[in-house]
């Protein structure tokens, strides 16, 4: 029944999450005809008229629209879809018994323990987040015939599975930041600004250290460029989402109500 | 009533920061008896539920229910209503009954119909949109059906009109006298307690003041009136180890006495004090006065 509780929680925040996510993956798939007929344009532009840094990612996106597996990459799982996905990771992620406006009492007065309950209600959102990074992406094989394209559906799978395990450490987070503070304001600020600064100092450091970064993980990068899975970058937000957790569950332990 | 303890807290203490809560509280509560819990706003009442419950840790000092630390075991034990009868507004009545049965093996499916007909709880309306009467009886209800040994209730008519507050509390004697079970409530309501309880502690600033049976207070608490000289100023200063407190108007001299009134009578002879008579005390007056004293 906790499960059910959980569900009744969250469920419009992930069903707006998963609307906007079908469409914007259907958009993205959908656009890819004008992008054709723009991108000779966009690589001439890219090679008279940028120079410098902005010059290389205007011709790196020209480069990635050339072919649909390479726009979809880029404009979806490198962008639209890492990008809100993080956000309702976020957003799954805060509230839950602390701010619970009415009912806590009530919970705490069941013969459940602290950490079933976090357990529970960490479980309900990751599932939540597990269909909302690999159930919108699945659109995409789907449509792709109705522009005359295909896209492997393996890749869909890897990509997901790479944004949900690296959506997960912003869900703990934020899950872990709603143990502590009372309201869900908080927590969702301030682990919202924490996903702008990863994204701002990654974006900087993108240039010079391309290696590096947790949304290079979440977009799949390096199966996008090479084929190869990001073990060390998944293994490692993962790790770090089993410490928020934890940690998370012992706040609760602790605290009063 | 049996001798067996459903609650034992001992030299139990809480802090908020650099608020003292609860000053070691010591609370026995034997089994079968309904035991009011007496105190003004911010007494403490509400901490020891919780910690009782297991919602708070004390800072120090030990709290048992059933012999054990309050934990999940424990709880499935104890049926609880809250002081704000906080439920989940965004469940119905239907879904609350549905979603609370099943953490409760002895839930009493007849006691839900019997509650349901007789609070005539709309089972399809949102918590939301339940009055705070009909939110009282919903939690009512759900902690009376689930089969509890103890039911730990704070302040459960607050915030209801008296129509309401009557119907709660029937229902909870009703189901008292058919229920083995023990009972601890919270209020500042005096008249509550007198009317279902047959035990009181009475918490003052988070320190036991009074505790016993009523029927037994009332015995052994009494009031000595008497007339004095004009000359004297001042209430006199009593000996009696059972004085609680003396006031004094005018000539007339008040005194609250919680051992007999023999040795206090023999004081105030002594004082010169004369028609002096001995009157019985409610419950009212013995928390006022205990109260007042304390200050």
């Amino acid at each position: 029944m906790l499960w059910y509780k959980s569900w009744l929680e969250t469920r419009w925040r992930f069903l707006i999450g998963i609307a906007l996510l079908v469409c914007s993956a259907g958009a993205s798939v959908l656009t890819w005809p004008q992008v054709q007929r723009l991108t000779p344009m966009l690589t001439s532009m890219a090679a008279t008229q940028f120079h410098g840094a902005i010059g290389e990612k205007v011709r790196e996106a020209a480069a990635f629209a050339r072919t649909f597996r390479g726009y979809v990459w880029s404009n979806w799982f490198n962008q639209n879809c890492v990008h809100s996905v993080t956000l309702f990771a976020i957003l799954l992620g805060v509230a839950g018994i602390v701010s619970e406006s009415g009912g806590a009492l009530f919970t705490l007065s069941l013969p459940v323990s602290r950490k079933r309950l976090l357990g529970v209600r960490a479980g309900a959102g990751l599932s939540e987040l597990f269909v909302l990074a690999v159930a919108p992406s699945l659109v995409i094989p789907l449509l792709a015939p109705s522009v005359g394209e295909s896209f492997p559906l393996a890749s869909v799978l890897v990509y997901g599975v790479c944004t949900f395990v690296v959506a997960s450490m912003f869900f703990m987070f934020a899950l872990l930041l709603s143990t502590v503070f009372g309201d869900p304001w908080r927590p969702l600020l301030m682990a919202v600004g924490v996903a702008i600064a990863f994204g701002t100092v990654e974006t900087i450091i993108r240039l010079q250290a391309p290696a590096f970064g947790v949304f290079r993980v979440m977009s799949g990068e390096t199966w996008f460029r090479a084929g190869q899975l990001p073990w060390i970058g998944l293994l490692g937000c993962a790790a770090v989402s089993a410490i928020f957790y934890f940690v998370a569950a012992s706040n609760l332990e602790r605290r009063d109500f | 009533m049996d001798d067996r303890l459903i609650i034992e807290t001992s030299n139990l203490t809480k802090h908020y920061d650099s608020f003292e809560a609860l000053r070691g509280l010591d609370l026995h509560v034997p089994a079968g008896s309904i035991c009011g819990f007496l105190g003004r706003n911010g007494a403490g009442k509400t901490t020891t539920i919780k910690i009782l419950l297991g919602m708070n840790q004390p800072t120090s000092g030990v709290a048992r229910v059933f012999g054990s630390t309050p934990d999940a075991e424990v709880r499935r034990r104890i049926g609880f209503v809250s002081e704000e009868k906080e439920l989940y507004g965004y469940m119905t009545v239907e879904d609350m009954i549905r979603f609370t049965s099943p953490f409760f093996p002895k839930w009493r499916r007849d006691l839900e119909q019997r509650y349901l007909r007789k609070f005539d709880l709309p089972l399809q309306r949102k918590v939301k949109q339940l009055s705070r009467g009909m939110r009282t009886k919903l939690s009512l209800l759900l902690a009376l059906c689930r089969g509890a040994e103890l039911l730990i209730l704070d302040e459960p008519t607050s915030g209801l009109d008296p129509a309401i507050a009557e119907e709660v509390l029937q229902a909870i004697v009703g189901h008292v006298a058919n229920e083995e079970m023990t009972v601890f409530f919270s209020s500042h309501q005096i008249a509550e307690i007198e009317q279902i309880a047959d035990r009181v502690v009475i918490l003052d600033r988070g320190r036991k003041v009074i505790d016993g049976a009523i029927d037994e207070l009332r015995e052994k608490y009494c009031r000595v009136n008497a007339v004095i000289e004009n000359g004297q100023a001042g209430a006199p200063v009593l000996h009696s180890p059972n004085v609680v407190r003396v006031t004094r108007k005018g000539r007339v001299l008040s005194i609250l006495s919680r051992g007999g009134a023999d040795d206090v009578v023999a004081e105030a002879t002594e004082l010169g004090a004369t028609n002096i008579e001995v009157v019985p005390v409610t419950l009212k007056e013995i928390f006022l006065e205990t109260v007042n004293a304390e200050e």
